[in-house]
């Protein structure tokens, strides 16, 4: 396992000038970040080269102190029995980079989603407009700078007395006729 | 005029009979899966609540004139079959318009039904009734094969194209058709296993898979006379079935206990099997059906 | 000799007394609360000795069950599945999440109060409701269609204008074909 882990490193960096390691786990993990523009040849190279021919995942993550997006590729070599996290850091701003679904087709869903939630722009990405949310007007819901409570206080109506549920209190012990107990009058209003 | 008022009266009660005992039916077969099921199950009257309900909604939406005589074209095929089958063997209270070559007859007009309700599902727009209607056709083009081999085979056997006839037949040689004729018997009793669309030939209707097929645009008062179309066929063929194989029946009661143990056959059937799909019914059907068919056809001309 | 309201009492008892024994249900599976109708129609708890019974389309259908939480966008086709279907017709809110957004009370896509859009007639409580309160739930809708208290489809009716108002509200983009219902 470790001589395997060993030699994809080496491979991995006597390849790709910018490749750095991230993470040393301790398990069948190997953890690397890259510039945005070496992704789609270093996904080739890893598909194609060393036999990471399935695409377990793509996820975002907000960086929002660093301004900062972070695309993250998850790869996963059958014959190895070791996964790959690719890495890369977008603006936060002008979230651009390239189109990978012509290396695995399922990525162009992930990017969809991606793009709708995150607001990250795949250029070249041939896919409709919508994808989870419809009408949808507000700013990429999954940023950490898009407040969710107010967005649904605003948007939607609220039913009075859901934060201690006392009415429902109330309306089984009247109908059962039995008491409130101690415990739960604490939460009443 | 006394004859013809008799014979108008005494079809108005041949259809409240038959309307009522295929809902009792009805409800007796969901009583007796929920039984199998281990449930308590519905009462035996659950399905006349259902009819009344759905008789009794304020609005049913329809798509057209063809989709209105849907419903229609099932209701006349039904009370036009349970016209031409003999209900009971010596009796002026269930008049019926039996002439030579009924049989040939009954043959176009039970599929003409199903042909009705295809054009009306086809005006609907629905795309789950238009691949039903498909489903539909498919399996009749299946179970017809071996049922027209049946009756031809009796046909032949006995020189004679109409109901009464068989029925004179059986009644003179003193035993049923369905041991002096068995393959032709055991062919019909397996064309009505797709002909009562039980479970696995429950193709067309499929509720999980097609949304109940043809009649999924149907609600309210279209619904109810589906429902009781349905009702009166399903008496009106397991009388032609006791008609043709069983000799006959003399009272009501003989009838009623002669009809249900056919219909326990595609009932209990149907319990134990899952959904074919519609290639492997149309090829169980030009199977051993088929065969027994065929079989009967030469028992027929040889003997 | 009766006169016309009491002749008219006498076939409501009537009607209604089908149509409390008669419920099919159209089960809205929106969010997680699908999983617990088949426990309820099936061996164990039996709702069809109620005559309780699933119905496959919205035109057969009587009660919309609408199980769980509700997006914006499964709005739309609520709405539509609901004026497909024939008078009468009642709504069952189910779980917590129809009643007041349960756990998705700060979510930016779900509808926290059902009745806003579609007027509900029985709410089942409970995070997921268990298959005996589903069945008292549809207990308290026999008794109040026999009470003749069950009218939500009228009260859509009489005030779709400010049903309407509510639900273009949240669904800015409104392509809905014409029903004729």
């Amino acid at each position: 396992m470790k001589e395997i882990k060993e030699n994809i490193i080496q491979r991995i960096k006597a390849n790709f000038a910018d490749a750095a390691e991230k993470n040393d786990f301790k398990d069948n993990r190997v953890d690397f970040s890259v510039k945005k523009e070496t992704i789609p040849s270093i996904l080739f190279y890893l598909k194609d080269e060393m036999g990471f021919i399935h695409l377990s995942h793509i996820s975002c993550v907000d960086w929002l102190e660093e301004g900062e997006l972070e695309v993250v590729f998850i790869v996963w070599s059958p014959k190895d029995k070791i996964k790959v996290f690719v890495r890369t850091r977008l603006d936060r701003d002008n979230p651009v980079m390239d189109n990978v679904d012509m290396i695995w087709r399922q990525a162009n869903t992930y990017e969809r989603e991606m793009r709708e939630m995150f607001g990250v722009q795949f250029t070249g990405l041939v896919a409709p407009e919508e994808f989870l949310l419809e009408d949808w007007q507000g700013p990429p819901p999954f940023r950490r700078d898009f407040d969710t409570a107010a967005y649904a206080e605003k948007t939607f109506w609220h039913r009075p007395g859901r934060e201690d549920a006392q009415d429902v209190r109330e309306t089984i012990a009247n109908r059962d006729g039995e008491e409130i107990p101690d415990f739960a009058k604490k939460y009443s209003r | 005029m006394e004859t013809v008022l008799m014979d108008i009266l005494g079809a108005v009660v041949t259809f409240l009979v038959a309307f009522v005992v295929g809902m009792t039916y009805g409800g007796l077969s969901r009583k007796i899966t929920a039984r199998v099921q281990n449930r308590k199950g519905p009462p035996w009257y659950q399905n006349f609540i259902d009819a009344f309900k759905l008789g009794f909604k304020k609005s049913a939406i329809h798509h057209g004139v063809m989709h209105h005589l849907g419903g229609a074209f099932l209701m006349v095929s039904s009370v036009m079959t349970l016209m031409i089958v003999p209900v009971l063997s010596h009796n002026n209270w269930f008049p019926n318009l039996n002439f030579q070559g009924d049989l040939i007859f009954l043959l176009y007009i039970m599929t003409f039904g199903p042909l009705g309700m295809a054009l009306g599902a086809g005006q609907t727009g629905n795309p789950n009734s238009a691949i039903g209607v498909t489903r539909g056709l498919s399996q009749m083009v299946g179970f017809e094969i071996p049922w027209v081999l049946a009756l031809v085979a009796l046909m032949i056997q006995y020189h004679t194209t109409s109901i009464t006839g068989l029925m004179a037949a059986q009644a003179h040689s003193g035993t049923w058709l369905m041991f002096s004729s068995p393959f032709a018997f055991i062919a019909a009793v397996m064309a009505m296993l797709g002909m009562f669309r039980y479970s696995p030939f429950d193709i067309v209707g499929a509720p999980t898979e097609l949304a109940s097929g043809p009649v999924s645009e149907n609600g309210g008062k279209y619904l109810f006379v589906m429902m009781s179309s349905g009702s009166v066929f399903t008496f009106a063929k397991l009388t032609l079935y006791v008609d043709l194989f069983m000799g006959g029946a003399d009272n009501l009661l003989i009838l009623l206990v002669k009809t249900f143990a056919l219909y326990l056959i595609p009932m209990l059937y149907g319990m134990t099997t899952p959904r074919y799909r519609t290639e492997q019914a149309v090829r169980w059907f030009w199977g051993w059906p088929s065969f027994f068919g065929l079989l009967a056809i030469l028992q027929a001309v040889i003997f | 000799m009766m006169n016309d309201k009491n002749s008219q009492k006498i076939v409501d008892i009537i009607q209604n007394w089908a149509r409390k024994h008669s419920i099919w249900v159209l089960a809205y599976g929106t969010g997680c609360g699908a999983i617990e109708i088949p426990p309820t129609m099936t061996s164990r708890y039996d709702a069809e000795r109620l005559g309780v019974r699933g119905a496959a389309t919205p035109r057969q259908a009587d009660v919309l069950l609408i199980t769980g939480y509700l997006t914006v966008k499964t709005m739309k086709r609520v709405i539509r599945v609901y004026e497909q279907m024939q008078d009468p017709k009642y709504v069952i809110g189910f779980g917590s999440c129809t009643i007041n957004g349960g756990m998705y009370y700060d979510s930016y896509n779900t509808i926290k109060v059902l009745d806003k859009y579609l007027p509900v007639d029985v709410y089942i409580n409970g995070c997921m409701p268990r298959p005996e309160a589903v069945l008292s739930g549809f207990a308290q809708l026999q008794k109040r269609i026999a009470e003749g208290r069950a009218n939500g489809a009228q009260q859509y009716k009489d005030n779709l204008e400010w049903y309407r108002a509510n639900q273009k509200k949240i669904i800015p983009n409104w392509i809905m074909p014409e029903y004729n219902w």
